[in-house]
């Protein structure tokens, strides 16, 4: 598990489910800076975060009795997260449909390898975190569902609303565009080697 | 990977793997005879090899830019536990705050101007929860309420200070220091009293001897002739003060008699008090026989639940009498206030103040007696009379009880799930009647403030509506809890309205019953009403507090 602060506290969980209100504190004083930081990666704004992470908690709350506690717990919870903050997004019309069609148009291409490298070694964390929030949303999701809350390609494509087959293609075609965000061009992206 | 593209791109020398497939090999979503083949070539490909490098730091890069903290939490959702924590202790503090407050302002705004203006006229202040509550042994006076509040407000500090520092304590560490201290203030006055205690089958205090202090008697005979300077608390068969007495005199034995001195007051749960000597303040008994000798005297009030009185001494201020039979031959300097079947003033009787008798039969006054208030006003009450107060008194009680289920019935349909929480909240009698206790009297006294400071009138108003509403509730409350005891609990509405139904009757039957002992009927409405009060205050403040427009989810739902 990538996010920060993940420990298991099963014991939380379980007297949190029977009513134990210092629980239910200790489980959100555990994982809430890291659901904020996923919504904030999720949406467009700090102030959406906030209130999203709000939101996710209270729906946690709310279906703490349905989460299988033979599965990791921070998964069921980013998947609450996912889940919100797609159909926040869906919700406001962000989302664009279009997207599902270019799906199967991801050109096969081997990109300039060494260029590639130079790029990332040019650019600090700041600088990407810039580029993905220039990205558009369904991108910028499927990247931040698998490099920040590390979920399955399952669990991606659940919480997208694609095929599983697909996942890999919305990723790939997300760090095609994250390339052009921060290089300013497609020249990566397009692949240059032959 | 069941099939996303694979199809390999021709290089310069050789064909090389797609990005596609490299990355999903990255990412181990390949099968395993695909995934082979890819770590087959990468391992004689050099470009591809750079490539597979290449997306691996891409994704490195992509996690550490978004795990990084470049930016703080937002306050409310870092300090939300902080936060959450203070509007608790606040709320907690504020209560405290009020009640004590309250009890406080009630008692030196109130009670204790009046007490002074009626001690300054010379009457003792007869009222019945006067005499028990403000006065006498039972509290020792104000001193020791005052005393009181000020153990409350160091409850109150201390506890606000386990509070803020209960990050620091387990649960239980916290309880068990809550308790310890709250047992240490109780112990404090005890201490500070410092009792002497003497048992056996008869104890005697020598003339010649001096307690100092208070002293706590248990036996068969007990003799006082010589001096306690403090307070008797005294349980036996036979009593006798013939010495003195600078305190108050509690006492329940069969016999006791005072022709000593007592400064101070007497209470006494006796068959047969009699009293020649002088008693500085006030009497208070239950007991079959009073007598006040011709040579006795009381400084102050009497107050009597007894079947036979006589008056013989003299009393220095008002008489309040609930007894069967009053013969009254001695002096009063204040006014009677009698309830009971006779009443004889003989010839012989002074009486400044009125004189009011309620009773079967019509108060024999003899000729000489001097009543300077004029005729005794009399109330005649009849056997009758008295069958038809009752008769209407158990149909108003009915009336009541039925209403009441009604009233629960409709509030139990609409809100069945509220009015279940209600009933389990009660299940937690200390925090019930606690929170009731303080919230009851709080709430009023904050609707007051309201009123008279900034957010006016409407508030205070709504204020006090909802406290008479669920002070109301508070019986029902208590009602279905009763019937929870009996027949257990349910989650199903009619099953929860007759409990309530079963506990409100049984209520109405036990209510009668306490109306015939003095002061019990309304102890037990009282208690009766925190208790509902505190439980339906519980459950408001949970769900208040998970309330969609706190920041982040406050406690489940215990």
């Amino acid at each position: 598990m990538n996010a920060p602060g993940t420990a298991e506290a099963s014991e939380a969980i379980a007297r949190a489910r029977a009513g134990d209100s210092e629980a239910w504190g200790d489980l959100y004083r555990e994982y809430a800076p890291a659901i904020f930081r996923f919504c904030r990666r999720a949406l467009a704004t700090r102030e959406d975060a906030e209130d999203a992470t709000t939101e996710v908690f209270m729906k946690v709350r709310d279906k703490l009795h349905q989460y299988d506690s033979t599965r990791p717990f921070t998964s069921w919870l980013y998947k609450v997260a996912a889940n919100h903050c797609w159909d926040l997004l869906r919700r406001r019309r962000i989302r664009q449909d279009k997207e599902t069609e270019d799906l199967e148009t991801l050109p096969l291409e081997h990109p300039d390898a060494n260029q590639l490298e130079q790029l990332i070694e040019k650019r600090t964390s700041e600088e990407v975190r810039k580029a993905l929030d220039a990205l558009p949303t369904r991108a910028r999701m499927a990247l931040v569902l698998r490099y920040y809350s590390d979920m399955s390609y399952d669990e991606i494509a659940d919480a997208l609303g694609v095929r599983r087959a697909f996942v890999g293609v919305v990723l790939l075609r997300a760090r095609h565009e994250l390339r052009q965000a921060l290089e300013g061009s497609g020249a990566l992206a397009a692949g240059g080697a032959g | 990977m069941s099939s996303p593209p694979q199809t390999n791109v021709q290089g310069k020398n050789m064909q090389h793997l797609d990005e596609m497939t490299i990355l999903l090999y990255l990412e181990r979503q390949l099968d395993r005879a695909r995934a082979a083949e890819v770590s087959a070539h990468t391992q004689e490909c050099g470009t591809c090899r750079t490539l597979l490098r290449a997306l691996e730091r891409e994704s490195r890069l992509l996690t550490r830019a978004m795990l990084e903290e470049e930016e703080p939490l937002p306050a409310r959702i870092a300090s939300f536990q902080q936060s959450a924590r203070r509007t608790l202790q606040w709320i907690w503090m504020l209560t405290f705050g009020l009640a004590a407050t309250g009890v406080y302002a009630l008692y030196t705004s109130y009670i204790e101007p009046v007490q002074s203006h009626l001690q300054d006229a010379g009457f003792g202040g007869t009222n019945l929860l006067g005499l028990l509550i403000f006065q006498g042994a039972f509290w020792k006076g104000w001193q020791s309420m005052i005393s009181l509040v000020e153990i409350l407000a160091l409850i109150v500090i201390g506890g606000s200070a386990l509070l803020l520092f209960r990050r620091w304590f387990r649960r239980g560490m916290l309880a068990a220091l809550l308790v310890t201290g709250m047992c240490g203030a109780m112990m404090m006055p005890s201490n500070a009293a410092a009792i002497e205690t003497r048992k056996g089958e008869s104890i005697e205090i020598a003339k010649s001897e001096t307690v100092k202090g208070d002293l706590l008697l248990t036996g068969n005979r007990i003799v006082i002739d010589g001096t306690v300077d403090g307070d008797v608390y005294a349980f036996g068969q036979d009593i006798e003060v013939n010495g003195h007495i600078t305190g108050d005199l509690l006492t329940g034995a069969q016999t006791v008699r005072v022709p000593g001195i007592i400064d101070g007051n007497i209470r006494a749960f006796v068959n047969t008090l009699i009293i020649p000597g002088s008693v500085g303040r006030n009497v208070m008994t239950w007991s079959q026989t009073f007598n006040l000798d011709s040579g006795g005297t009381i400084g102050r009030s009497v107050l009597t639940f007894c079947q036979t009185f006589g008056l013989e001494g003299k009393v220095g201020g008002d008489v309040t009498l609930f007894d069967q039979t009053t013969r009254i031959t001695g002096s009063v300097n204040g006014s009677i206030d009698a309830r009971g079947e006779m009443l004889t003033v003989k010839k012989t009787a002074a009486v400044t103040g009125p004189i009011k008798f309620e009773g079967e039969t019509e108060p024999r006054v003899e000729d000489g007696a001097k009543l300077q208030a004029g005729a005794i006003n009399f109330t005649k009450h009849s056997s009758k009379d008295r069958n038809e107060n009752l008769r209407s008194y158990y149909l108003h009680r009915l009336l009541w009880t039925s209403s009441f289920i009604l009233y629960g019935l409709v509030m139990i349909w609409l809100m069945p799930k509220f009015a279940g929480d209600c009933f389990k909240s009660a299940e937690n009698a200390g925090a019930s009647v606690g929170i009731g206790v303080l919230a009851g009297i709080s709430l009023p006294f904050a609707a007051g403030l309201v009123c008279f400071t900034f957010v006016g009138l409407p508030l205070g108003i709504l204020g006090v509506l909802l406290w008479l509403v669920m002070i109301f509730s508070g019986q029902i409350v208590f009602g279905g809890l009763i019937g929870r005891w009996i027949l257990g609990r349910t989650e199903d509405v009619w099953g929860r309205v007759g409990r309530m139904a079963l506990g409100m009757g049984i209520i109405g039957v036990v209510v009668p019953i306490l109306h015939q002992i003095p002061v019990a009927e309304f102890l037990f409405k009282l208690v009766v009403m925190a208790w509902g009060f505190g439980a339906i205050a519980l459950v408001l403040y949970k769900r208040i507090a998970r309330t969609p427009s706190v920041p982040v989810p406050p406690p489940l739902a215990a």
